[in-house]
């Protein structure tokens, strides 16, 4: 495609966010790429890898303990988009720092770890052991909370609903991750985004990350119940772009840093955000699909002849 | 053995040959941009290209494989394989494959006894293709004779139907199902061997339970919806025993499968699951891709 003229930023070129530099913008979205490691035999036809031109993988969501995710039918999918219900089926963090962490470290995979947990102290018991694990590894540049999740010390209600415990979640992390970069993925589902982000910022976070999936329900119109057991789910896909792009514009308004991700399908979907103000972008739903997706966007936006010094962050 | 020795491809496809091989089935041949491997038992993600791609492509396993032409069988049961139907050759689609964890190749202890039922066909006959030897026994199950691929199964293949019309004069077969029949030839082999099956949920149960019964291997190919069908999303899960895991596991069937040794699957939960991974839209196809 041709880049707009306004586009000057090599994405492919390492830039700093928080504490670390990124080889790059664009990302794969938490959830969407497993844990970095299930495309290694990959190619394209010119030989090109899933790879190429990453900025960073966002793993699968890890939590304290082990999760075997929800019971089947996980996925559905949608003319506009698909809804999940995985259940953040996971190792563990524990296998996750023995096995997984050190494997891409070994690929020279640039990550980002994205955490739950049901209480803000987990995070910080996870960053501390995340800390002290991955010390020695230079491809691990940050971490993501995954502030979607039921907070069981405040009865179940989402985490990212409510500042205080997204400030306390995020103060948890940073007190023990002072040279990576710490972003809190922020839910859509909320009336005002833009004091989330604001309370993520206050307490410690380099960026947040936005949106993570809208709640949604299908119906089987066979039987007239919910099609997924557990009767929502998280919707992704070129729906919620428009969505992804309001709620991001509202962040960036707060003044707060923000990695876009929500329903991009191509460069022109990125450049989209990009425009906005995002400082990166992740790759979700269409990764599942390709997995060459964010390397063949990474690539469509690189302007002919230009590159970025690193370490800059200005916006286009 | 049973690790995929192959690099798995993202790359476009153009369609060389699209239509029946009987009632039932369609073979789809397709030409990619470049030459491919696989095993008996790996599958391929196929989907629209562009801007009409469906959200998840769709898997099917591969029959065969010539340098860069690669052939599947379908059956229309949806809205991909609706749209499949409707390709004609220089249609483009996009493909990710091989994929998978294949049957294990071909030192399986002897005679190996083939079991496909239906649009199952493809990952058993590229087994017999590859790795068939004298002695061993294969078996296709289709719903009457107007269902069989009969050009396509040739000589080697014995023949079962639930209804007996339809079948050609100069052919004959067994009425029943498939795994009366496959249990009939197993009676008469020199045992005890191998099962290698594909098909619908109650005809690998029944596999699974022959080969169980009379101290067979058995491997099971697994018929799932699919998300990503590389691994990632986590989306068809498959419950199987695990010493480490009580008392079973989320097996990933794309990537951890879809060929399971039998013993592992846990059959009270996968019975219950099956076929319900990924669900569609009910609405039919609008555009030609």
């Amino acid at each position: 495609m041709n880049l707009p003229a306004w586009w000057t930023i090599d994405p492919c070129a390492p830039f700093r966010l928080g504490p670390r530099e990124f080889p790059g913008r664009i990302w794969t979205a938490s959830g969407c790429f497993g844990y970095g490691l299930s495309a290694h035999d990959v190619a394209g036809a010119d030989g090109r890898t899933p790879y190429d031109g990453l900025g960073a993988v966002v793993t699968k969501t890890v939590t304290p303990s082990p999760r075997p995710g929800n019971p089947m039918p996980r996925l559905v999918e949608l003319p506009t988009g698909a809804l999940n219900s995985i259940g953040l089926e996971n190792v563990g963090i524990d296998a996750f720092l023995a096995e997984t962490l050190p494997a891409l470290e070994q690929g020279g995979v640039p990550t980002v770890v994205s955490l739950a947990a049901t209480r803000p102290q987990e995070f910080g018991t996870m960053a501390a052991a995340l800390q002290d694990a991955g010390a020695g590894c230079c491809h691990w540049h940050g971490v993501e909370l995954n502030l979607s999740c039921p907070n069981v010390a405040e009865g179940g209600h989402d985490f990212g609903r409510d500042p205080d415990t997204v400030a306390a979640c995020v103060a948890a992390a940073r007190v023990h991750l002072p040279d990576r970069a710490l972003l809190a993925k922020l839910t859509p589902n909320v009336a005002e985004i833009g004091i989330l982000a604001r309370a993520a910022a206050d307490a410690g976070a380099d960026a947040v990350s936005a949106i993570n999936t809208v709640v949604g329900l299908e119906v089987d119109l066979a039987t007239g119940r919910p099609v997924l057991p557990r009767r929502f789910g998280g919707y992704s896909g070129p729906g919620i772009l428009p969505i992804a792009l309001a709620k991001v514009d509202e962040i960036v308004s707060a003044g707060v840093p923000v990695v876009g991700v929500g329903g991009i399908a191509d460069a022109r979907d990125a450049l989209r955000f990009f425009a906005l103000g995002a400082v990166a972008v992740q790759v979700g739903t269409s990764q599942m699909r390709d997995p060459l997706a964010a390397a063949d966007l990474a690539a469509g936006l690189v302007p002919d002849g230009q590159t970025q010094e690193p370490g800059q962050t200005q916006d286009p | 053995m049973n690790e995929p020795a192959t690099i798995t491809r993202s790359c476009r496809g153009s369609v060389l040959d699209n239509g029946p091989v009987s009632r039932g089935l369609l073979r789809l041949d397709l030409r990619l941009e470049v030459p491919v491997n696989f095993l008996p038992g790996q599958f391929a993600m196929l989907n629209r290209s562009g801007g009409r791609a469906f959200v998840f492509g769709r898997p099917f396993s591969i029959l065969a494989v010539d340098g860069d032409t690669v052939s599947f069988l379908y059956r229309v049961v949806g809205r991909g394989t609706a749209v499949l139907a409707e390709l004609e050759p220089g249609d483009e689609l996009t493909f990710l494959g091989p994929l998978g964890r294949p049957f294990p190749g071909p030192d399986v202890v002897r005679p190996a006894l083939l079991v496909g039922g239906g649009v199952g066909l493809p990952p058993v006959a590229a087994w017999l293709a590859r790795w068939g030897r004298d002695g061993d026994v294969a078996c296709f199950g289709g719903r009457d004779g107007h269902d069989v691929p009969w050009d396509l199964l040739g000589s080697d293949w014995a023949v079962s139907v639930d209804e007996t019309e339809g079948v050609p004069a100069d052919h004959t077969a067994w009425h029943g199902l498939v795994t009366e029949l496959a249990a009939d030839r197993l009676a008469h082999a020199e045992g005890p061997g191998t099962v290698l099956a594909c098909g619908p949920v109650p005809l690998l149960r029944a596999a699974a339970d022959l080969a169980a019964r009379e101290d067979w291997d058995c491997w099971l190919s697994l018929e799932e919806h699919m998300g990503c069908g590389y691994g990632v999303c986590k989306g068809c899960v498959v419950p199987v025993r695990d010493p480490a895991v009580s008392p079973w596991r989320n097996a990933t069937c794309c990537s951890e499968g879809p060929v399971f040794p039998a013993a592992d699957i846990v059959w009270e939960v996968y019975g219950a699951q099956a076929s319900l991974a990924v669900t569609e839209p009910e609405r039919p196809p609008k555009e030609k891709p």
